[in-house]
């Protein structure tokens, strides 16, 4: 078996069960702690106000942008980048044909790609250097905030670097960079890429009972 | 009933027990989500006007979230064996944050909005309280107005006496009498202790309004002190044993609603959170005093007959409009009464707190810190031009606002809106 | 050698080479023309190849029966020698310049070890770089170690990667250094235009650096007075900027290799080598300086603010001024002034007001 058939075999899976396992389990043992039953009389619907919390908090807030932009500039390059990435890259499209869906779309082309990756590289970069120099992100950022960053970035760096698609070695090195990032995912602060929904979402029907919506 | 307002002896133990106890899925979702993106600490007043990165909203959570990472999140058996998870709280941490979470917090939510992962730290820091009093980290200032409230129904001490004092001085003044303890009335006034003792005008206009309006009213002898120490030192007993009183005092009225008055954290304690404490629904509604208002005018029972030409803004508080819900009807309400309303930037669901919200203002150690974040408001009013005064819905951001003025040498008064509203209406008898 | 059979030699040669273009190990099997020692082609004797070889050398235009007309053309000199430049000299001297640097940053460390806050520690902190400048600061300096370390195998990988990981791998990581750094490459573009726009003021060269010349700077005994930026910072920054934008222009005819002509690609690329073992060497030595070789100086661009007393050492004359805006004299602060902003005032970003020292 060659290094690409591993990483594309027995450690691709090995990974992709962690990830599903871990992450289910985790969202499953955040819901199993329940809600207690909300007693008071409701002024407007809880669940439209979750609906809204999901959307309006997805989005920059308008009177804080002057002081928060700097966040909210890095974090869409980022995120938009790395969906943009993660779904539309040639490579990933082939995969997700040939290995997960059997289903294809049209992906980006070449010079979209690269355009997308220096942005998303950009927002990345731009986000953790906060991290290294501002009081505030000094204060509370801690080990996992790092190290979720930098497998992050690698996962990224060693997916552009295989860019040429001529080398089975580079391709194999991202997989593998990759199938890490899915085994950390789970037990770390990237899962708030599902547990947004969550928090967005109990917090919007807390306050959409009370009429508002924040 | 006696109510443990302080553990025998300080324990960080029983803090952890009392933060898992209070973790239920939102909480535990709000601790697992934060990314620490640093945006809560853009949004908090205290951080903008001290740069502290310490005074950063989800960083007053730390300890909260160490105990919850640590004993209850899931894989947290696993980090532990791993030796990965976050270490055990200590007493001593707990005193330091002791600080965070009641001097540098008010838990006025303006990092709930900012929040990207719409995380609602000032929930969390209302449930981390619990077990900040558990462990006996509980500011002295708060614990005192605890015990005055037990003991005298009014964290500021204020008794019957005191109550039928202001009632009589109010009735001499309007010369309308002030309905107490009539059974069977539509509305059950309660106030709140800053009003009782500082701003009794507003008892007179009540009486104003309601006759103008024709309500049927009244006070309790039994309850008449809707302020709740318990919510904003973080005890569930305390809170339940005040609510309780007025609870039950509404109910032996058999009024149809009890009217929470001009008092922030009130408004929370008797709407949002009493029930749930209580275990149960009221037999009766409570309504905040400018819901009422708002009805009364749409209804055109309420009839203003002119408008006050100063410049005049809204201070909104948190715990009614952004935390409360109540957002229009003040904004209806000035719009009906001030001809020159100033409405300044984040005004709304995005207002700045007066700073000494969530049980600030009764803690004395926190006091230079008060002052401090006044200077946030101090530049939203500058930035919208200068007012001539601020008006309010709260007797404690009005009190708050008041002592702050003074200590800045400033010459601005705060104004209560039920108040204004009963200086404009129309005179007796038609437009004479 | 007539004219027509020069004409006739050229072809033959051009159309060896076209055969030979196809697959690489086509050659071992070889045309019979292409023995080791035997002139190429079939030209009668030998008397006449140093005649051809010079056409050959010139750029003498043959003739394809393709459209591209420079595919005509059997020897390019011109790539001839910039390979042989960027192989040679820049390669050569680059390489014993980076080492240089190193020997000089281990000497200097070995005769000045790290240079202590002679003062001690003051406890007291002056912001010293806003979290502007640390942010675009630490932005470019990440671009600039993935460019750096993805550039410098590019360019000496072949002698120094190569002999110890083996051809095959070496294939493997320069294929990935490349993508990387025409990836990261237009990143730093952004980020050095940011720096200078950001860094600009304060490293304006004027009579105070004059004298920091005269006195010696770095190796004088004792510490040259210094605004917020000492002459040898103001160098680096504008060696910064400047070696930015001959990276930046040269790399984007890199990039984009079909606008510029192949003369002005090969110039490119060697400006671009040169500049870059330059900007390294010496970011070498600011890495060692601003980390590793003097106490109190990192924290500036981390935390943002410095000790006092570094700041009255190294930058005397900045250090006053800032003090002074921060009512501190003789090296006591003095309560904030109650005046017109009242308690809290305005602190600036950064500022240390209420900060714990860490």
């Amino acid at each position: 078996m060659t290094f690409l058939e591993w990483t594309e075999g027995p450690l691709w899976y090995g990974a992709s069960a962690i990830f599903v396992v871990g992450a289910a389990w985790r969202l499953f043992g955040i819901l199993r702690l329940g809600r207690r039953v909300e007693l008071s009389r409701p002024r407007a619907s809880a669940a439209s106000g979750a609906l809204a919390a999901i959307v309006r908090h997805a989005l920059p807030r308008g009177e804080y942008v002057e002081r928060t932009w700097y966040h909210v500039v890095a974090g869409y390059l980022f995120h938009l980048g790395l969906f943009a990435l993660l779904l539309f890259a040639a490579p990933h499209v082939a995969f997700i044909h040939d290995r997960l869906l059997g289903v294809g779309w049209t992906p980006l082309p070449r010079w979209a790609f690269i355009v997308v990756a220096e942005l998303a590289f950009a927002g990345l970069i731009l986000l953790w250097v906060r991290r290294i120099c501002d009081p505030v992100m000094r204060q509370i950022s801690d080990r996992d905030d790092h190290l979720g960053t930098w497998l992050t970035f690698i996962a990224m760096l060693t997916g552009c670097l295989a860019l040429q698609e001529t080398s089975p070695v580079l391709r194999g090195i991202h997989m593998l960079c990759v199938e890490v990032w899915m085994v950390y995912f789970p037990f770390s602060r990237l899962m708030h890429a599902f547990t947004w929904v969550l928090s967005r979402g109990f917090m919007g029907a807390n306050y959409g009972r009370r009429g508002v919506s924040p | 009933m006696t109510v443990h307002t302080r553990p025998e002896k300080p324990s960080a133990e029983a803090a952890v027990q009392a933060f898992l106890g209070q973790i239920d899925a939102s909480i535990a979702s709000y601790l697992e989500t934060c990314v620490h993106c640093g945006e809560c600490a853009e949004a908090c007043h205290f951080y903008e006007v001290t740069k502290d990165p310490r005074y950063t909203p989800t960083w007053k959570l730390q300890p909260m979230v160490r105990a919850y990472k640590r004993h209850l999140a899931p894989f947290s058996g696993l980090k532990r064996a791993l030796g990965l998870a976050p270490s055990e709280v200590t007493l001593d941490e707990l005193e330091e944050w002791s600080e965070l979470v009641y001097d540098a917090c008010t838990m006025c939510a303006r990092c709930t909005v900012v929040c990207p992962m719409g995380i609602d730290i000032a929930t969390a820091i209302r449930r981390m309280r619990e077990g900040m009093v558990a462990a006996g980290v509980a500011p002295e200032g708060l614990h005192e107005a605890s015990d005055r409230a037990l003991n005298t129904g009014s964290p500021l001490g204020l008794t019957l006496r005191v109550l039928q004092k202001q009632i009589a001085d109010q009735e001499k003044e309007t010369g309308i009498p002030v309905p107490v303890d009539v059974k069977g009335a539509d509305y059950l006034v309660i106030l709140s202790a800053m009003e009782l003792i500082g701003f009794p005008e507003v008892i007179g206009a009540l009486s104003r309004i309601f006759k103008q309006a024709n309500v049927s009213w009244t006070f309790s002898s039994a309850a008449f002190e809707a302020t709740n120490v318990g919510v904003q030192i973080g005890s569930k007993e305390i809170a339940t044993s005040l609510l309780g009183r007025v609870v039950d005092a509404a109910e032996a009225l058999e009024v149809k609603y009890l009217i929470s008055p001009e008092c922030g954290h009130a408004y929370g304690a008797l709407k949002w959170e009493g029930p749930n404490m209580m275990g149960r629904n009221y037999e009766f509604e409570v309504i905040h005093i400018l819901e009422l208002l708002e009805e009364l005018r749409l209804e055109g029972r309420l009839r203003i007959g002119g408008k006050d030409s100063r410049r005049l803004a809204f201070h909104d508080p948190c715990q009614i409009v952004r935390r409360g819900g109540v957002v229009a009807e003040p904004r209806n309400l000035m719009a009906a009464v001030a001809a020159n309303q100033v409405v300044t930037a984040h005004a709304g669901i995005n207002n700045y707190c007066c700073g000494g919200g969530g049980g600030v203002s009764s803690n004395h150690r926190a006091e230079e810190l008060r002052f401090k974040a006044f200077a946030v408001k101090k530049r939203q009013l500058e930035e919208a031009g200068g007012v001539d005064a601020l008006v309010t819905a709260c007797a404690n951001c009005r009190n708050v606002l008041e002592e702050a003025i003074d200590e800045y040498e400033m010459d601005l008064p705060v104004l209560s809106l039920t108040e204004l509203l009963a200086e404009y209406l129309e005179p007796e008898g038609g437009a004479g | 050698m007539t004219p027509a059979m020069r004409i006739l030699s050229i072809l033959f040669v051009l159309g060896a080479l076209l055969w030979a273009l196809v697959p690489a190990d086509a050659l071992a099997q070889g045309a019979p023309g292409f023995q080791a020692g035997a002139p190429p082609g079939n030209t009668l004797g030998a008397t006449s190849d140093a005649e051809f070889w010079r056409q050959v050398r010139q750029g003498r235009l043959g003739m394809v029966s393709i459209p591209d007309p420079y595919a005509a053309v059997l020897v390019r000199s011109e790539g001839d020698n910039w390979r042989a430049l960027r192989n040679g000299p820049i390669s050569y001297y680059g390489g014993w310049l980076l080492i240089v640097a190193l020997l000089s940053i281990l000497g200097f460390f070995l005769w000045r070890g790290r240079i202590k806050i002679e003062g001690g520690r003051s406890g007291r902190e002056i912001p010293r770089f806003t979290l502007t400048e640390r942010l675009i600061h630490w932005y470019v300096a990440c671009v600039f170690i993935l460019l750096a370390i993805s550039g410098m195998v590019l360019l000496f990988g072949k002698y120094v990667l190569m002999p110890v990981v083996g051809k095959a791998a070496f294939g493997h990581i320069a294929n990935a250094c490349l993508q990387g750094h025409n990836l990261f490459g237009p990143m730093f573009i952004f980020g050095i235009v940011a720096m200078f726009l950001v860094y600009v003021r304060d490293n304006t060269l004027n009579g105070v650096d004059w004298n920091w010349i005269k006195r010696g700077g770095v190796l004088a005994k004792g510490h040259v007075s210094s605004e917020k930026n000492n002459f040898g910072e103001k160098v680096w920054f504008w060696m910064a900027v400047g070696g930015g934008l001959v990276l930046s222009t040269t790399g984007l005819a890199m990039e984009f290799p079909w606008i510029p002509t192949i003369i002005q690609v090969q110039w490119a690329n060697l400006l671009h080598a040169t500049a870059a073992i330059g900007l390294v060497a010496v970011a070498l030595g600011h890495i060692y300086i601003g980390t590793l070789g003097m106490e109190g100086a990192l924290e500036g661009m981390t935390r943002g603010t410095v000790d006092e007393n570094w700041a009255m050492e190294h930058h005397d004359l900045w250090a006053k001024q800032v003090m002074d805006d921060l009512n501190v004299s003789d090296g006591r602060r003095l309560p904030p002034e109650p005046a017109a902003g009242g308690p809290g005032g305005g602190s600036k970003d950064g500022a240390p007001q209420g900060a714990p020292a860490e």
